[in-house]
C-alpha cells in the first residue's frame, strides 16, 4: 500500500487541478477511497488552495507611480529616439500624441457619466491645449506626407492616416449607370431613387464584391490597369464610392482615407449606420471559408474598433 | 484579443509609438503584479517593468498575430524578472524580506486569536498576510509556477510555454510547491475547520 501511495502521490496535484485522464482520476479516486491517509493529504491540499485562493494578496502599487512610471517609460523611449531637428518635432509630436491618447483610453475605459461634467471641467483646458499643440506641430509634417502616387492612375494613402501607404484600387464607374435601386439600408424594402451625381463628381465602384457587416470589405490591387482613379484620398479630399449588393441595391458611402483601413491586399471600409443582411453574412461567410489568408486578414480587419476610426457620413442618396 | 488591442498592436509594428501608451495604460497592473511577485521588491519590480514594456516596442515586429498578446506579455515579464532575479542573486545574496520563522511567528498569533473569535476582520487580515508571506518564501522556481497557476490562471501547457519547461517539469514543481505550502499553512488547518 505504501508504494501504492508513493505512485498516486505525484498525482495528486493533477487529481485535484482535475487534469488527468478519465481513467488516470478513476485509479487515483478508487485508491483515495481506501487510504486515510492519502485521503488527508488530499483534503489537505484542498485546503491549502482554499488559502490561496481566498486569502492570498495580489500586490499593487498606486496610481501616483503607475503615472510616474508611464512618464518615465515614455522619457526612456524618447532617449533612443532620432536627434535631428525635424525628428525632434515628430518627437515631440508623438509625446503629446501620446498623453492624448493615454488620457482618452483612461478616460473611455472608466467612462461614467456622472463623472463627465467634473473631468470635463478640471481635464478640458489641458485636452484643448494638448490637441492644438498637437495639431500645430504635426500639421507640417503630415502635410508633407501626403503626396502621392505611383503615376497618377492609383490612390495612395497618405502616411498620416492609420496605415501605411497602399494603392488602393476601385474602379472608376464610367458608366454612371446604376441599374439598380439604392437603398440607404440593404435590409430595408424601401428604395430610392438613383442620386443626381454631378458631373464633376468623382465616383467609384468597388471592384471586389464587398463584404457588409457596418463594413465594406475590399479588395485592394496594386497592379491593376483596369483601375484608374484619378483622385487622391488626401486628407482633404473625399471619394464617393458606392457598393453594389446583386440582390439587395447598393449603398454609397462618402470615404475619406481615415476610414480606409488596409493590410496587405485588402481594405475595410467602415460605414456606420450600415446593418447586414442575411445575404452579406452567408457571402462573408464563404469566402471565409474558402480562403485561409482572406479569413485572417479579415479577422484581423474586422478586429478594428470603431471608435478608432474617423467615419464619413454614410451618404444618404437622397441627400446626393 | 479585442478590437482595440489589435489596432494597437498593428499601429505599434508600423511604428506608432503613440499605440504603446494604451498598451501600457491596460497591462501595467499585471506586469507590476507579475514582476514584484517573482522579484519580491518593489524597486525591481519597477526596472522589471519598464524593461519589458522597452522590449515590447523594440520587439512587437516579432510578435506571432495569431497568438494571445497577454501570453505573450507574461512571456517577456516573466523572463525579465526571473533574469533580474538571476542577476541580482549573483551581485549579492539575495534579501529574503519575509522569512518563513516570521511567517510562522504570525501563524502562532493567528491560532492563538481564532480560538477566540475566528470572524474578526483583524484576524482574516493576518490571516491573508500569512498566507501571503508563505507563497513569498517558497522557492523562486516553485513560487513562479504558483503564481502563473493559482494566481494568473494559466493551465500547465502556458507555463511551459512561458517557462520554456516541460509541462512534466510545472506538474512538477507545482507538486512541489503545493506540499511545501501545505506545511506552511499546516499551523493554520489544525486550528481551524474550513
Amino acid at each position: 500500500m505504501r508504494t501504492k501511495c508513493q505512485k498516486i502521490e505525484y498525482r495528486i496535484s493533477d487529481y485535484i487541478d482535475g487534469t488527468l485522464s478519465e481513467r488516470q482520476a478513476a485509479a487515483v479516486a478508487s485508491h483515495i477511497r481506501s487510504c486515510q491517509s492519502c485521503q488527508r493529504e488530499v483534503a489537505a491540499l484542498k485546503k491549502t488552495q482554499y488559502l490561496l485562493k481566498n486569502f492570498y494578496v495580489e500586490p499593487d502599487a498606486s496610481d501616483a507611480y503607475y503615472a510616474q512610471f508611464t512618464a518615465k517609460l515614455q522619457h526612456r523611449i524618447e532617449q533612443s529616439a532620432p536627434t535631428a531637428v525635424h525628428q525632434r518635432f515628430a518627437a515631440a509630436a508623438t509625446r503629446l500624441g501620446w498623453q492624448l491618447r493615454t488620457q482618452i483610453h483612461r478616460y473611455t475605459d472608466h467612462f461614467r457619466p456622472s463623472r463627465f461634467i467634473s473631468i470635463r471641467r478640471h481635464a478640458l483646458p489641458y485636452y484643448v491645449l494638448a490637441l492644438a499643440m498637437t495639431v500645430l506641430i504635426a500639421a507640417p509634417f503630415l502635410l508633407t506626407q501626403v503626396s502621392l502616387y505611383d503615376n497618377g492612375e492609383h490612390v495612395r494613402l497618405p502616411s498620416a492616416a492609420l496605415q501605411p501607404a497602399v494603392t488602393l484600387t476601385i474602379q472608376q464607374d464610367k458608366t454612371a449607370v446604376h441599374r439598380i435601386g439604392i437603398r440607404r439600408n440593404i435590409n430595408s424594402e424601401r428604395t430610392t431613387e438613383i442620386p443626381a451625381v454631378d458631373s464633376g463628381s468623382e465616383v467609384w465602384k468597388f471592384t471586389d464584391e464587398p463584404m457588409v457587416d457596418g463594413y465594406i470589405f475590399a479588395k485592394l490591387r496594386k497592379e491593376s490597369s483596369d483601375a484608374v482613379p484619378s483622385v487622391a484620398l488626401g486628407i482633404d479630399s473625399e471619394l464617393l464610392a458606392y457598393a453594389e449588393f446583386p440582390a439587395q441595391g447598393a449603398i454609397w458611402a462618402r470615404l475619406t482615407s481615415r476610414d480606409v483601413v488596409t493590410e496587405d491586399r485588402y481594405a475595410l471600409l467602415l460605414l456606420r449606420g450600415i446593418n447586414t443582411g442575411q445575404h452579406a453574412r452567408q457571402q462573408y461567410e464563404r469566402k471565409r471559408s474558402e480562403s485561409k489568408g482572406f479569413s485572417q486578414i479579415s479577422e484581423k480587419l474586422l478586429d478594428v474598433p470603431l471608435e478608432m476610426l474617423s467615419v464619413a457620413a454614410v451618404y444618404d442618396p437622397i441627400e446626393l | 484579443m479585442d478590437r482595440t488591442e489589435a489596432l494597437l498592436i498593428a499601429d505599434l509594428c508600423e511604428g506608432d509609438e503613440t499605440a504603446l501608451a494604451p498598451l501600457v495604460e491596460r497591462y501595467k497592473r499585471m506586469v507590476y503584479r507579475l514582476a514584484v511577485q517573482i522579484t519580491k521588491n518593489h524597486a525591481d519590480a519597477d526596472d522589471v517593468m519598464q524593461e519589458t514594456f522597452i522590449k515590447v516596442y523594440h520587439s512587437i515586429h516579432t510578435f506571432r498575430r495569431d497568438a494571445a498578446f497577454e501570453t505573450w506579455l507574461y512571456r517577456i515579464t516573466v523572463n525579465e524578472a526571473l533574469n533580474f532575479v538571476k542577476r541580482r542573486e549573483r551581485q549579492r545574496e539575495s534579501t529574503i524580506e519575509t522569512t518563513p520563522e516570521a511567517a510562522y511567528e504570525v501563524s502562532t498569533r493567528y491560532r492563538a486569536q481564532l480560538a477566540n473569535d475566528p470572524h474578526t476582520q483583524a484576524e482574516k487580515a493576518e490571516l491573508r498576510q500569512y498566507v501571503t508571506e508563505a507563497v513569498n518564501n517558497l522557492p523562486l522556481k516553485h513560487r513562479t509556477v504558483v503564481i502563473l497557476h493559482e494566481f494568473e490562471g494559466l493551465t500547465h501547457a502556458e507555463i511551459a510555454s512561458i517557462l520554456n519547461c516541460s509541462e512534466g517539469t510545472v506538474r512538477s514543481r507545482l507538486h512541489y510547491a503545493r506540499k511545501k505550502l501545505r506545511t506552511l499553512l499546516k499551523p493554520y488547518m489544525e486550528a481551524s475547520a474550513i
